[in-house]
């Protein structure tokens, strides 16, 4: 699966793994989100922040007519209004995808996996 | 001019003149908004944010200057808006717990407050960008902390903090480089700079006008952005808007050729009442903001008139607004494709997940409470059921699959989920149907699941596809674009006609005590194939009862079931 760009000169494709990596690039970018986490928490048992390697296992990419569909489990830090920096992120992330790919993202569903309560 | 201490009236005029300031710019910042998305609203984000955090530390009932940073830091939590609002109380967040037990503060305190801000303010984020506010926050209080050394005048440590903060300001293009392309300073580390310089100003006694506090701009928009929200559920319809137009104007009282009265809010008001819904009026000496939606924009503007001049007008089509929503909606409600029904609360939710229209009405004259798109090629995720089950909002859930592949994601979705919900294990639609049989709506959960799992034996579920390629399965020897009929999960026969491989598919799944076949045509079947299936299976044994239904499905033609 993967998106295509049809040029003059032939065609483009980016997999879902590069659009997960981008997606999971900007949402970290965004202040108040400590880290990615994996989108099958519970049956990996994997309570851990993603490295960046396996970002895609933290977003989830759907294809479809018009653009892609996107889901992103990230960890936020505790102390932050948790529903604004999600919001931050679904913005984030649609325009990074725009810039960077010229990916139209139809929706950026954020899900807060887990919530990091840092030490003062 | 020497202070050695803040007290709580010195922090409380601080506090509202940066919040002050912060409005006054909210327009300037906006323009320089280029990072992280350029969409202009930093200023307003940061000055909302603001004005919560000086809402909160108004009305806080203490006079010990740590309490009220306490306040400000809560009223900047809850009134967060943008990256840079979140950012800002994360800033005061750190200041205010570094300082929550002092009843006054003096230069060190201050210096250290801002310190444990800036410390609080990068903590919160995995990768700090630099040239943004977090720079102009963590190089201001640096300096306050070397000003600190050297004097107890908080006067020198707070102008230390803001000179630092702007230098590191004009830094900011350096750092970041789409800044420098743009050729604009950081927007939040610019308002940042503004409270700091509020601040400043405001301990030097800069800041005359104490005033009283009016409804601003940018809280108007507030309003007005609630208003719209609660108006535009319920009212999906273009045709169903009562009043068409949001007609917002500004009028300078008393100014201007045309004014009649003397501006009385009451009267004021109550005309524009009667001209429509969600009425704002928000008024001061001199203004008068009005917000309505009606389907007489120029009546509103007329009667502005009487009291002052026209400072602003704005008139916005609404049903235009919603027609351009709802064919945006449309799109995406297409697009996406597990979508949840909603349906009224009630107290045991039953979830089938199946695909096409007719199936989810025929589920639903079942007893099924929700349907959520989905099947074979099209798996809902787990969050798709969790949202369903949620969604519901009744007591408990049973969640049908009606296919394997469909399983994990549902158990996983019951676990956790918010009410109790337990899964039925049916394979295919068939299974699920029957099922819905066993289902009793006074019965405990548990119960209701063993009765319904007991059910799916009754059942035997057949499927005729098409095969999308050549393959060899099951010992049959499979051509892309023929038929095969699948009984209970293997492939019984294959051929290049539906209605051949249908009625082979029956035949395979009937024995003795057959007695009902229930046939479901999907999507790019007609009803005339339907009919004619029907007729051939009843040809077969007239013992047999059969009832045809529309399921509207993708992907199979027929859907049988034999009980």
């Amino acid at each position: 699966m993967a998106v295509k760009i049809k040029t003059q000169y032939g065609t483009i494709d980016i997999t879902n793994e590069v659009i997960a990596t981008v997606v999971g690039g900007a949402a970290t970018d965004n202040y108040g989100v400590v880290g990615m986490a994996s989108k099958n928490q519970i049956r990996d048992n994997v309570n851990d922040i993603l490295r960046r390697e396996n970002y895609a296992r933290g977003v989830v990419v759907r294809q479809e007519d018009n653009g892609v569909a996107i889901d992103v489990y990230v960890i936020v830090s505790y102390g932050t209004k948790i529903s604004e920096v999600s919001r931050n992120v679904q913005s984030k992330v649609k325009y990074n995808l725009e810039t960077m790919l010229g990916v139209t993202a139809n929706s950026v569903n954020v899900i807060v996996q887990g919530v990091r309560v840092l030490a003062d | 001019m020497k202070v050695t201490e803040i007290t709580n009236l010195e922090f409380g005029k601080m506090v509202q003149a940066a919040s002050q300031k912060l409005n006054q710019n909210a327009d300037f910042i906006n323009s320089l908004n280029v990072f992280p998305v350029p969409d202009g609203d930093t200023g307003t984000n940061m000055s909302l944010s603001l004005q919560s955090g000086a809402k909160y530390e108004r009305d806080a009932d203490t006079d010990a200057v740590g309490a009220l940073a306490t306040a400000l830091a809560k009223g900047l939590l809850m009134g967060a808006r943008g990256n840079s609002g979140v950012i800002l109380s994360q800033i005061f967040r750190g200041f205010s717990r570094k300082l929550a037990d002092k009843q006054t503060l003096t230069a060190q305190d201050l210096a250290d407050g801002f310190a444990a801000g800036a410390e609080t303010a990068y903590k919160a984020v995995m990768k700090p960008t630099e040239g943004t506010i977090l720079t102009v926050v963590r190089e201001g209080a640096q300096a306050g902390l070397n000003a600190a050394k050297e004097s107890d005048d908080v006067l020198v440590v707070m102008d230390a903090v803001f000179e630092a903060a702007k230098a590191a300001l004009a830094k900011t293009p350096d750092l970041l480089p789409v800044l420098k392309q743009v050729g604009v300073v950081d927007s939040g580390g610019q308002g940042l700079t503004f409270v700091l310089e509020a601040f400043n100003d405001s301990l030097n006694g800069r800041v005359a006008e104490e005033g009283d506090y009016q409804p601003d701009n940018a809280e108007m928009d507030e309003m007005i952005e609630a208003t719209h929200h609660q108006s535009v559920q319920g009212k999906l319809d273009p045709d169903s808007i009562k009043y068409g137009y949001c007609t917002e104007i500004m009028v300078r009282i008393g100014r201007g050729k045309q004014v009649q009265h003397d501006f009385d809010y009451d009267t004021f008001y109550k005309y524009l009442a009667d001209l429509g819904d969600s009425l704002l009026v928000v008024n001061d000496d001199e203004i008068v903001k009005v917000h309505v939606h009606t389907e007489h924009p120029g009546k509103v503007i007329a009667w502005g008139q009487e009291f002052g001049d026209l400072a602003k007008v704005k008139v916005d089509n609404m049903r235009m607004q919603q027609e351009t929503i709802m064919e945006h909606d449309e799109e995406a409600a297409e697009a996406a494709a597990p979508a949840t029904e909603e349906e009224a609360p009630t107290d045991t939710a039953i979830i089938a997940i199946a695909a096409g229209d007719g199936l989810a009405t025929l589920f639903k004259s079942l007893g099924v409470t929700h349907v959520v798109n989905g099947g074979q090629t099209m798996n809902p995720s787990t969050q798709d059921i969790v949202d369903a089950i949620n969604g519901s909002k009744a007591k408990r859930a049973i969640v049908l699959p009606n296919n394997k592949n469909i399983f994990l994601a549902a158990e996983q979705a019951a676990k956790v989920a918010d009410i109790p919900a337990v899964i039925v294990h049916s394979k295919t639609v068939s299974q699920g149907m029957t099922a819905m049989l066993g289902y009793n709506p006074d019965a405990e959960l548990a119960d209701n699941q063993s009765a319904m799992e007991e059910n799916l034996s009754a059942v035997k579920s057949g499927q005729v596809t098409h095969a999308i390629r050549d393959t060899e399965l099951d010992g049959f020897d499979i051509k892309e674009g023929n038929y095969m009929g699948i009984v209970d999960g293997t492939i019984k026969v294959t051929d290049a006609d539906l209605l051949k491989t249908a009625v082979a598919t029956v035949k395979a799944m009937l024995d003795d005590d057959s007695e009902i076949v229930t046939i479901i045509y999907g999507a790019d079947t007609t009803e005339d194939v339907a009919d004619q299936l029907q007729s051939a299976v009843e040809d077969l044994d007239d013992e047999l009862e059969t009832e045809v239904h529309s399921g509207g499905q993708p992907v199979y033609p027929f859907l049988i079931s034999v009980e």
